[in-house]
């Protein structure tokens, strides 16, 4: 073992470069030469319109007119019928459990169902903290929407693992289909939701079909993903020795590769349902039929104090889920538990135990006629007014936290950073951008992603969006920026020092498991200048992730190399310095391309809140049923996310490749 | 170099109950445009460097025969585990023919393969690979259960080999629970569970440390003298291949080097390569009568018998004490003798 460890690791050898063709100087001689000709050239040479499609955006219109009009018919085409009939079903599977949940079981049933199957399965604690969760929705005055998104999300769930789960199982036994759906599942986290809205709607229209299926477009990936890697954890040698005793394959599967598999396939589940549980509030832009998003988006102009405690509820609907499926992944482990005849009897009994309570609440729950929807004693009011209080203090001009600190750092933020770039890159001739941002994807990452971004940066011109793109392309660049340094320092010191990653780690744990918008909010108010919001708040959805991979990165540079600077008399700072960053490299790397994807995802979705440019187009085209120019930005999101995606990856094996 | 197995007195009953015939096995894309050519011949790396491919195995043939013990051994790399698995098809040969207890292995179908790993082999790995999320029990049953044997009757015989190898207290257990020779206790439970004709092992002692080793090689010795089943045995250690083996191959980079008895292994290794593995091993604890007799002249009967298959080292005490050579006998018959010249000869022959 540690001699294959050693001998992997002589293999990195750090590239030695004069400095004068280091990749950075190079990219600063080249952002040079683009700010000469900015300064020198004429400044209107913006996208020129006569490179514009601009049929496009009335083709687009077209297929929402001919969908209208299928609709009309009475014998409508297959694909029509298709769609309708999926649409139809998923409303219907909706409506059904929303009603189980409301109707049938009312509030005590609910609640009982809810905390007395966590007690059964993930123990006392798990019961605790689902109970404390369904009484908190209650508090919130939000019973109703709560269960009208705990209903959608466990239909997205449920579907995302029925589609992700077998197509998981079957990339973990072929090399091939992995190869094949890799890209595919990659194309789907890149994209920002916010691109996807405007296609899923024009195909299924508002409600909750829409909202399932634009969750599940996010929340398969990692149900196929955790799964293929489940599959293929199992040791190799487990999987010979079953086959050489003449297992078929089926038995292989069922009796071998799933049971080994079940840690990661509980985990699949948990996370499936924090990527549903994260895209509650874009998912809520969709539907009409209540939940936790709308309160969240209506509430931004009108009530914001409502929509903070619509927030809170979703984040506690997401720990308490993490928390509740974490337990009972980890309690029902066979492995762990020895169960003997009498003890899986009484766990049996226990089950039945539960379904009768449940039963009883529910017709005690009727009989007492308690309402399907908890409204009573609820602490909505007094809440609201004192979260409006917070907000009117922070807003107030004359405060020392309005007039010393949002308002200067926003307005320099404005000033010094967003709004120089952002004048640069639109008036920039759009050649030399162009020009300019491929030679420094080529210098990079190299040929293929350099053409990548002349192609998508092409695209996005000829679609008319380019000045839209290159106000959201300043707003990702400066979030990325910040996200990436206050990550890569925190990083580095909770690497090095314990407190710092134990102090971190609930802190990402939190910001992690919030949806994207939830983030938005309250920088509306506390930050209420032009674009900032959205620049905070993608800077804090990003940053946790580039802590983590730099923290892992950092730490997991071999020990014997470490030992070896010490052996030679570096210092502590010397060895982290010169060995450890050096090498953790390709973390880093990954770090700012896993930001700034999330970066990118953020700042369109405040487009929301009056960050204007692409995420504006699309909330417009939503809002006002101007389905062609919402797609249109929504392409040219996609143009960009791909473009980023392939830049700072290419980056990442360049290096490996340079290296092996 | 003698061959046949007859030579070490160990009595064939019937057919070879494997017969592995030309066998190849070739890693890589276009592996079988590689037999048949000059290129299958290049050493290894050339090969390699020339088309990419690796051959495992190149042209192996062997017999095993019902009762015997047949080792394959080689230094790490040299295909052994390759050789071991293509007798099942868990790797399918590139060339070559296998028969196992009569049937042709490499043309079976899907079903018959099945039937012959169900019910024919059975084999030992060396981790272990046993199911973590089962007990010991349901571990050592788990070749019957994909037979499809009812639970209570697998349960049964699962208890009855536990018994053999001394685990019946471990039955509800998990592997993680177990020590490393533990578990490869349940590993051997798990192959005689479903009493199979051949048993395989692929280096199965490997892994632990050198105590437990010595003492599952002798459970090895006491389970195969007990049940008497055909054995195919890899391993890389040659004390190892000298306790269990009837008979030896040890190969290198792919092929078989040498195949003969221990005693034809040390008495005569065929190259270097085979005298640098039996160079520390002493040759009078290996070598027999039957190698250092010669042919009885007249007069020569009334020395002390000994069995023609005893040591030189058990031998040592009887002709030092004896003034006339000692005759060696198989089956009350006088085959040669033996004189003290020809003891010294061989003892010196260490150094
Ligand atoms: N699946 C495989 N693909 C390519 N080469 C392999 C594969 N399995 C084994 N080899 C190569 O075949 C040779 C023999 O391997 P193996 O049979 O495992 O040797 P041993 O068991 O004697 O250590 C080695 O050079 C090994 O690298
Ligand atoms: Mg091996």
């Amino acid at each position: 073992m540690a001699a294959s460890s050693i001998a992997a690791r002589p293999g990195i050898v750090l590239e030695h470069r004069p400095w004068w063709r280091s990749r950075m100087t190079i990219v600063a001689a080249i952002v040079g030469a683009m700010v000469i000709c900015h300064l020198t050239l004429s400044r209107t040479l913006s996208w020129p319109d006569s490179l514009v499609w601009h049929s496009l955006t009335h083709y687009l219109d077209n297929i929402q007119n001919w969908l209208a009009a299928e609709s009309a018919k009475t014998d409508p085409n297959f694909a029509y019928r298709l769609i309708h009939w999926i649409s139809s079903g998923l409303d219907a599977l909706v409506r059904w459990l929303y009603h189980l949940l409301s109707s049938w079981l009312t509030w005590p049933g609910t609640t009982l169902l809810g905390g007395l199957l966590a007690w059964r399965f993930g123990g006392r604690r798990a019961a605790v903290i689902m109970v404390g969760s369904f009484a908190s929705f209650a508090a919130l005055g939000l019973w109703d929407d709560s269960m009208q998104t705990l209903a959608l999300m466990l239909v997205a769930v449920a579907l995302s693992l029925l589609v992700g789960v077998p197509l998981g199982i079957v990339a973990g036994r072929s090399d091939r289909f992995n190869g094949l759906i890799t890209p595919v599942l990659d194309a789907m986290q890149i994209v920002p939701a916010f691109a996807y809205l405007m296609p899923v709607v024009i195909f299924f229209s508002v409600g909750p079909a829409a909202a399932v299926i634009t969750t599940m477009v996010y929340s398969v990936p990692p149900a196929v993903r955790i799964t293929a890697l489940g599959i293929r954890s199992v040791p190799a040698n487990t999987v010979e020795a079953a086959l050489a005793l003449g297992s078929t394959k089926r038995q292989l599967l069922w009796k071998v590769q799933l049971p080994l598999a079940r840690r990661l396939l509980l985990l699949s589940v948990n996370q499936t349902i924090l990527f549903a549980l994260s895209m509650v509030v874009i998912a809520g832009l969709i539907n009409t039929e209540g939940g936790l998003g709308a309160p969240v988006t209506n509430g931004l102009n009108s009530d914001p104090a409502l929509a903070i405690l619509a927030g809170v509820a979703i984040v506690v609907m997401a720990i308490a889920l993490d928390r509740v499926t974490e337990a009972i992944a980890e309690r029902t482990d066979t492995a762990k538990r020895h169960l003997d005849v009498a003890g899986r009897k009484r766990a049996r009994l226990a089950t039945g135990a539960v379904f009768l309570s449940i039963a009883v609440a529910a017709i005690l729950g009727h009989l007492l006629s308690a309402g399907s929807a908890y409204t009573r004693w609820t602490a909505q009011d007094w809440l609201r007014t004192q979260v409006q209080n917070a907000l009117d203090y922070v807003q107030k001009p004359t405060t020392f936290l309005f007039k010393d600190i949002t308002n200067p750092v926003g307005n320099f933020l404005v000033a010094h950073m967003l709004q120089p770039l952002d004048t640069f890159l639109v008036e920039t001739p759009w050649f030399i951008t162009l020009a300019g941002l491929a030679a420094i994807a080529f210098v990079l990452s190299g040929l293929r992603p350099a053409t990548t971004t002349i192609l998508m940066f092409a695209l996005i011109g000829a679609i008319g969006e380019w000045q839209d793109a290159m106000d959201t392309f300043s707003q990702v660049l400066v979030a990325t920026a910040i996200a990436v340094a206050i990550g890569i320092v925190l990083g580095v010191l909770a690497a090095e020092i314990p407190w710092v990653s134990r102090a971190i780690r609930p802190v990402n744990d939190v910001l992690q498991t919030l949806p994207q918008l939830v983030y938005v909010i309250p920088f509306v108010y506390i930050f209420p200048i032009s674009y900032v919001p959205g620049l905070i708040a993608s800077v804090l959805y990003a940053f946790p992730v580039v802590v983590r991979l730099v923290e892992r990165g950092v730490r997991d540079v071999a020990p014997e190399t470490v030992e070896a600077a010490g052996a030679f008399g570096a210092t502590r700072l010397q060895t982290l310095v010169k060995v450890k960053i050096p090498l953790a490299r390709d973390a880093i790397m990954l770090g700012i391309n896993q930001g700034i994807i999330m970066v990118l995802a953020v700042v369109v979705i405040a487009g929301l809140v009056g960050s204007g440019a692409l995420g504006y187009a699309v909330a417009a085209g939503l809002q006002r049923g101007q389905f062609g120019i919402g797609v249109v930005a929504s392409i040219a999101i996609l143009a960009m996310g791909i473009a980023l995606d392939r830049v700072t990856r290419g980056n990442r094996s360049a290096a490996k490749g340079g290296r092996s | 170099m003698r061959q046949s197995a007859s030579s070490n007195g160990h009595r064939h009953s019937g057919p070879p109950l494997i017969k592995a015939d030309g066998i190849w096995k070739i890693f890589g894309r276009n592996a079988d445009k590689v037999v048949g050519t000059p290129d299958a011949d290049l050493p290894r790396s050339e090969l390699r460097a020339k088309t990419g491919c690796v051959a495992a195995v190149r042209d192996v043939s062997f017999d095993v025969y019902p009762g015997e013990v047949f080792v394959v051994m080689g230094l790490s790399g040299s295909g052994k585990s390759t050789l071991v698995r293509t007798l099942i098809r868990l790797i399918e040969p590139t060339a070559g023919r296998i028969e196992l207890d009569g049937r042709d292995v490499t043309a079976a179908s899907h079903d018959e393969l099945l039937q012959l790993r169900r019910h024919t082999s059975s084999m030992v790995f060396q981790h272990f690979g046993l199911l973590a999320h089962r007990t010991v029990l349901d571990n050592v049953a788990f070749g019957l259960e994909v037979q499809g044997v009812s639970k209570a009757q697998r349960h049964a015989r699962a208890g009855e080999v536990l018994k053999l190898v001394g685990l019946e207290d471990a039955a509800s257990q998990f592997p993680s629970e177990l020590s490393g020779g533990m578990q490869q206790r349940v590993g051997l439970a798990r192959a005689f569970a479903v009493d199979p004709k051949v048993l395989l092992y692929d280096e199965p002692f490997s892994a632990l440390d050198p105590l437990i080793r010595r003492d599952m090689q002798d459970e090895v010795i006491r389970l195969q003298e007990e049940t008497g089943k055909t054995t195919v045995f890899i391993t890389h250690d040659l004390p190892e291949a000298l306790r269990l083996g009837d008979r030896i191959a040890i190969m290198r980079d792919g092929r078989i080097v040498q195949l003969g008895t221990p005693e034809e292994l040390v008495g005569s290794p065929a190259d270097e390569y085979v005298e640098n593995f039996v160079r520390d091993i002493p040759r009078s604890h290996v070598l027999t009568l039957r190698w250092i007799m010669r042919e009885a002249r007249a007069g020569e009967e009334d020395g002390p018998r000994l069995d023609v298959a005893t040591t030189v080292r058990n031998a040592v005490p009887v002709i030092a004490s004896s003034e006339r050579p000692c005759c060696a006998v198989d089956d009350g018959r006088i085959v040669g003798v033996v004189d003290k010249d020809a003891v010294l000869t061989a003892i010196a022959g260490e150094e």
